[in-house]
């Protein structure tokens, strides 16, 4: 049996999640529900919860809010949101679980899955970590992102991270201290989460940090130099694009 | 339920603009036709009959400016012919006022300061005030703030100058808008304040109306929200006494939207009732978007789903037909800053060139002159080169947009069957199903609002969304549609490149005029295939087929299709290549080839 608590503005939401966890979640049991960042903060200090759902956003404040205001982490957090691009990057970012609204019983099935297998407090608290660095941070500064790999989670700078090789299912990290990372996720599955941040994609096989880029040799496609040796070929199709990127007003 | 995707602020501003042209109300056909009786009278060359053209040309600027344009030319001509500099200035204006009211504002513009130019020499102040305030007008349609406020304040200093109090009001309530506009609302209220005071001095009600109606907004925005009710009351009391239902409605939805802020559900309720008749009434679409959106609110809260359900598709609806507009409006706009710019570029290079065209004769060595001239060549040639490369962007960017258009307009077609489908579930009472249908939905439609943004999405995705789509279809149609896609094995779909939901629409068809009317299980295949340099999209049914689908229906199916074939024909004209569409009917059913550029991604 594991306790849960629901925290959402919104009751029609809250009735829903509760409705379906009867449905597909029998070994989950619902201590509270709270509308608010108080009444959430007050359940989950009293009953100490296995499951956080959280809303992400609550009136006017958001469910970020609400963990900053916990002293300890120690529940699996399951994020709910509507749609909102900012905030569900940043969740994207922390490799921390979301389940979109109005919530398919499929997607809630597969979420109460990966926490009844896969319970793991520390690396939840390192994730929540990655999440509230980005948030100090602000748009300015470096990202962290947590990457999946076959053993657990570890977490990187942006800003540390070269390249990004693809493997067949997985992504191979190479970092600024020329270490390899190796990730249980498809290239594309960085590329979309980095997207908007200082990455290109300049062939089918590599994910590249602009920052790195020492070199570019002309040729039908080209060749970039990076900072850490490395020389990687460029897509012909993705040529002009790129000197777009590198050179601004070309 | 999310909020919609970035709406215009509702709720408006009422502009005096239109009042600004002086004294041109809806003619009387009766007016018109005297006019042109006399004109046809009085043929003699001269100011009785430049008068009469630019009276008869004022007379049709609402109901046909088109056709006012002869009049205004020959005015123009037969003053500058007997230099009669004031008539000349008139007709100018007037001329302005037709391209002002065909949505030619840059031509417009061109008028009013040729005209201002000779008002100022012959120093006919009241004319020069009127032109200021139209100058006005366009560089605030244009968004050019700072130049549209410069304007407004010297037609201001005018006004007082002359002691006309009609035109200072005007003058302080557009410097007012354009203050609102650019979110300083305070020095909005603080012009608004003084213009209404001196249009209660005057007792001219439409003014205080219509000026209260601003008040309020300019409240609301500051979130004095008691204020903001008080003023749109009063600005909704005052245009019910003198009968103007546009104001009236438009302040009474925003009172409904106000209370829906301070939670006043039956007071919101009321008042967007009473703005929906009114705005009906006078047929004003926009308005009678924003009422369906304040009563879908208060059905929301109120808990009354499938009322809410009906206002919203009605807001949508009508709210679409308004945006279609917008962005009609949008692409004008971006042509027409575009253009200034390039002229305000080349007058700019023109005075450098004739700099040193000066400065190399004034130097009296011929030597010089010849570098002069050899260095213009040169420079010419540059200019000539940024030039063409401007226009070759500009072109591409507009082709852009209007892409970007006909991929926005994809969307309510489809939502609004989505609608339809749930509101039949839910008055079948059948939940379960209406459920599983609502969430489907809610998934493909993030996807298109996701993908709408973008130009070109991997097939991979897209053939995911249109399997989606064929879902969603299936449940409305009973499981009586089955599917299959297939994809030739030398295609990589993950590095395949096609415009987003490209095949939607002839899906659809398919569905809806082929399968649907069958009355049995029918079947859809998607085969997707390389041919050459082109990838050729099937989509093929085994349903009733063109020649038995009826009239109705076929007319209905061409929107989807027209908007596609658009789509083919710029990506066409863009990419230089010839994308095509063709519709082969079988012995049962239909197959439609669909063919595109094969793009890649690497």
């Amino acid at each position: 049996m594991l306790k849960a608590i629901i925290v959402d503005d919104e009751q029609h939401c809250i009735t829903r999640l509760t409705g379906l966890l009867q449905e597909v979640g029998p070994d989950i049991k619902i201590l509270a529900s709270c509308n608010t960042i108080a009444e959430g903060k007050m359940h989950i200090e009293k009953y100490n919860p296995d499951v956080l759902f959280l809303d992400v956003q609550l009136g006017s404040t958001t469910g970020f809010d609400l963990l900053s205001q916990l002293n300890h982490l120690d529940f699996e957090l399951i994020f709910t949101t509507s749609f909102d691009t900012y905030a569900l990057k940043a969740i994207k970012f922390s490799a921390l679980d979301y389940l979109l609204k109005p919530i398919a019983k499929e997607d809630l099935y597969e979420a109460l899955q990966k926490v009844r297998e896969n319970r793991d407090l520390k690396e939840t608290t390192k994730k929540i970590d990655v999440l509230f660095h980005n948030f100090k941070e602000g748009s300015g500064h470096s990202k962290r992102i947590a990457i999946p790999t076959v053993d657990g989670f570890v977490m990187v700078d942006t800003s540390d991270m070269v390249r990004l090789q693809s493997d067949a299912n997985y992504t191979h990290i190479h970092t600024l201290s020329n270490k390899k990372i190796t990730a249980s996720k498809t290239l594309k599955y960085f590329e979309g989460i980095l997207d908007g941040s200082n990455f290109f994609r300049v062939h089918k096989s590599h994910l590249i940090n602009l920052s790195f880029v020492e070199h570019y040799l002309k040729g039908k496609g080209g060749y970039i130099t990076l900072t850490d040796g490395a020389k990687i070929e460029v897509a012909v199709r993705r040529r002009d694009e790129l000197i777009k990127k590198l050179i601004p007003n070309s | 339920m999310d909020q919609s995707p970035a709406m215009p602020d509702s709720f408006k501003k009422i502009f005096l603009v239109l009042l600004l042209f002086p004294l041109w109300g809806i003619s009387q056909q009766s007016v018109l036709d005297s006019l042109q009786q006399e004109l046809a009278n009085h043929s003699a060359k001269d100011s009785v009959r430049v008068s009469l053209l630019i009276k008869t040309a004022g007379e049709m600027t609402y109901s046909n400016p088109k056709e006012a344009f002869p009049l205004v030319d020959e005015a123009i001509a037969i003053s500058s012919e007997t230099n009669w500099i004031k008539g000349e200035s008139y007709a100018l204006r007037q001329k302005g006022n037709l391209h002002y009211v065909m949505g030619d504002d840059l031509a417009a513009l061109d008028v009013y300061q040729k005209a201002q130019h000779l008002a100022q020499s012959i120093g006919d102040r009241s004319l020069e005030a009127s032109l200021l305030s139209n100058i006005g007008n366009i560089f605030a349609d244009l968004k050019q703030y700072d130049r549209a406020l410069e304007n407004y304040e010297a037609y201001l200093t005018s006004a007082q100058t002359l002691g006309n109090v009609p035109d200072e009001i005007k003058a302080l309530s557009n410097i007012a808008i354009i203050y609102n506009d650019t979110k300083k609302y305070e020095e909005g209220v603080a012009n608004l304040e003084k213009a209404l005071k001196l249009s209660k001095q005057e007792e001219n009600d439409l003014f205080v109306a219509a000026i209260t109606n601003n008040l309020a907004l300019a409240y609301k925005k500051l979130e004095d929200y008691p204020k903001a009710l008080l003023h749109y009351q009063e600005a909704a009391d005052l245009a019910h006494q003198i009968g103007n239902k546009y104001i009236e409605a438009s302040a009474l939805n925003s009172i409904g939207t106000v209370n829906i802020i301070l939670k006043n559900y039956d007071l919101a309720a009321l008042n967007g009732r009473k703005a929906l008749d009114l705005s009906q009434e006078i047929e004003a679409v926009e308005w009678q978007a924003d009422s369906w959106k304040v009563l879908s609110e208060v059905y929301e809260h109120k808990g009354e789903m499938a009322e809410a359900l009906h206002a919203y598709k009605e807001h949508v609806r009508l709210q679409d037909s308004v945006l279609s507009e917008e962005k009609k409006s949008e692409l004008t706009r971006k042509e027409m800053q575009f253009k200034m710019e390039r002229q305000q570029a080349e007058a700019e290079e023109e005075i450098k060139r004739q700099h040193l065209v000066k400065n190399g004769y004034l130097a009296g060595a011929i030597l010089l002159a010849l570098i002069s001239i050899a260095s213009y060549f040169l420079y010419k040639r540059r200019r000539d080169a940024l030039e063409k490369r401007k226009v070759v962007e500009f072109n591409a960017k507009v082709a852009e947009t209007e892409l970007k258009a006909l991929r926005s307009q994809m969307n309510p077609h489809f939502i609004f069957n989505s609608l339809n489908s749930i509101s039949d579930f839910i008055s079948r009472n059948d939940i379960k199903q209406a459920d599983e249908y609502l969430v489907k939905f809610s998934k493909l439609t993030r996807a298109i609002l996701e993908n709408s943004e973008k130009k070109w999405i991997t097939l991979e995705e897209d053939l995911e969304l249109m399997e989606l789509y064929m879902q969603l279809e299936a449940i409305r149609l009973d499981n009586h549609l089955e599917y299959s896609i297939t994809v030739d094995e030398d295609i990589e779909p993950d590095n395949t490149l096609v415009p987003p939901m490209i095949l939607q629409p002839f899906i659809e068809n398919s569905i809806w005029h082929g399968i649907a009317p069958k009355g049995n299980t029918g079947k859809i295949d998607i085969q997707i295939k390389k041919k050459g340099d082109m990838l050729l999209c099937v989509v093929e049914d085994n349903g009733i087929g063109r020649a038995t689908a009826s009239m109705d229906t076929k007319e209905k199916s061409s929107l989807g299709v027209k908007i596609t074939t658009n789509r083919i024909e710029i990506i066409n004209h863009m990419k230089n290549t010839e994308g095509s569409i063709d519709m082969i009917d079988k012995k049962e059913g239909l197959r439609v080839e669909i063919n595109l550029p094969l793009e890649l991604q690497f």
